[in-house]
């Protein structure tokens, strides 16, 4: 359960979305891109309230996003390439050909050359996670969201996660907001902090400002 | 008592919640024929699926089933020499009840489950919360394909089914008794048929939409992981096998109401 919150998203920027296990950061990114209806509130984007959008108008809003799903959420009745090119291909952006090369470009760029064939249960989860984000970020979107990119992962394949992250961030320039509790490794990436916790959000700020916060929790958290 | 009651209001209230999703569902899936918008690639996947795949269970099924007609009727048959009931009794059970119903039951066990639990599996892996993150609508993209997919081939399947029911028991009926199968053929022709055979396809197409739409619902609502797929398969086996036989029921009650039946 989230309490009454308010976070802005900086355009642009990678926002961290942090706080301990169980808090509503997953609840609270599945509403920013709608998947979950808040009781009250609002979701605005660029001034258009989310919550506010059906049918079509939600579907347009919706291809603005890309989202990393916590467990992978590849589809697994689809090879790795499929997966990838998913997106382009269900939103006619091009053709099937075209489409598979980009995947297949975009699976290089990621280090993943050669498991275009593969089904996602043939995978590791480093590797899934690669591929998640390589669907993700195909289509280009404005608005990135990431749930615990680097959940289960070994301390080197999450390391890779995160700078992949930020490499594709970067080149996009899409607003990026990652849940994580994997501080040590996000503070390499992340302009700004949101810290959630009990519900609540108890600090907003960059790093510097999360080190001198005075709040226990956030102390706790970001100091170890 | 206490404790009874709520039991009671508990699983009524379930029970009125799953009837109007499973309602609610039904009509957003015909509402998405309008106009036709829905995935060509997983039509084409699940008709291979369900179809392809289940008829050699249900061929097997409908061969022993003719056959063990004939089998437990023979000897009342021969010891009264009504041979002619053979015919008679067979085509209007096959064709009407048995092939429909037993098929119906088959394909719920094997598609419907199996529906139930990769959809189920979708959900609780957020697999269908990808889908939507995509701007791709999950009832297009994963129920109307397999709402069709079901329809179609229990339609089809129900169809063979008839027609090995029969071939079983004609070639049982020549082994056991000295009735020949031109005959057997002949009587069944004049006997009745085309009224049976309707009604028998026409309770296919309902039983079709009831196990697909049933298994959509039980599956795109699944809570609670692995514990919550086998929950919910459970519950659509058991929903879809009562779903048949009431629509059984109603399909016989109009037929026989409508004056239909003309058999005999």
């Amino acid at each position: 359960m989230l309490h009454p919150l308010d976070v802005d998203v900086p355009r642009g920027q990678i926002l961290g979305l942090v706080g301990p296990g169980g808090v509503g950061k997953t609840l609270l990114l599945k509403m920013l891109c709608g998947l979950i209806r808040p009781d009250e509130g609002t979701v605005e984007i660029e001034e258009v309230d989310l919550n506010r959008l059906r049918g079509l108008k939600l579907a347009e809003m919706r291809k603005r996003f890309g989202v990393l799903f916590q467990n992978y959420a590849l589809f697994d009745f689809m090879t790795v390439w499929e997966n990838v090119a998913f997106p382009l291909i269900r939103a006619d952006v091009c053709d099937e050909k075209t489409a598979r090369a980009r995947a297949v470009e975009l699976l290089t760029h990621l280090g993943l050359q050669g498991s275009e064939a593969l089904m996602p249960n043939q995978l590791s989860g480093g590797m899934k996670k690669r591929v998640s984000l390589a669907r993700a970020t195909i289509a280009r979107p404005e608005i990135l969201l990431c749930d615990d990119p680097t959940a289960g992962l070994d301390p080197v394949t999450s390391s890779k996660i995160f700078i992949m992250l930020k490499r594709v961030q970067q080149e996009s320039g899409a607003t990026t907001v990652v849940v994580t509790h994997d501080i040590d490794r996000l503070v390499q990436i992340c302009d700004h902090y949101v810290m959630l916790y009990e519900g609540r959000v108890i600090f907003t700020g960059d790093h510097e400002q999360a080190m001198a916060s005075e709040h226990p929790a956030v102390q706790k958290f970001f100091r170890g | 008592m206490k404790r009874l009651l709520e039991q009671i209001g508990e699983t009524t209230l379930w029970a009125l919640e799953t009837l109007g999703g499973i309602n609610l569902l039904f009509w957003r899936t015909v509402a998405a024929f309008f106009p036709p918008d829905f995935d060509k690639r997983e039509t084409w996947r699940n008709l291979y699926k369900v179809g392809v795949k289940s008829y050699p269970i249900v061929v097997m099924t409908a061969l022993f089933t003719g056959a063990l007609m004939v089998i437990q009727s023979a000897h009342f048959v021969q010891s009264t020499g009504a041979t002619i009931v053979i015919p008679l009794g067979t085509g209007f059970t096959v064709l009407a009840e048995i092939g429909p119903v037993l098929i119906g039951l088959m394909f719920s066990g094997r598609v419907g489950a199996n529906n139930t639990a990769e959809l189920g599996t979708m959900a609780v892996t957020e697999q269908i919360d990808a889908l939507r993150a995509l701007a791709i609508d999950p009832i297009r993209y994963l129920v109307v394909p397999r709402f069709i997919s079901m329809c179609v081939m229990l339609l089809l399947l129900t169809a063979l089914g008839d027609f090995f029911a029969i071939l079983g028991a004609m070639v049982t009926n020549g082994a056991l008794i000295d009735f020949s199968p031109e005959l057997f053929f002949n009587e069944m022709i004049i006997l009745h048929f085309l009224d049976e055979y309707l009604m028998g396809l026409c309770k296919a197409a309902t039983f079709g939409i009831a196990i697909s739409v049933v298994s959509c619902y039980f599956g795109m609502t699944v809570r609670g992981g692995a514990v919550g797929v086998g929950r919910a398969v459970n519950n659509s086996v058991v929903a879809t096998a009562i779903a048949i036989f009431v629509l059984d029921l109603l399909t016989n009650l109009l037929w026989v109401q409508a004056g239909w039946l003309t058999t005999g």
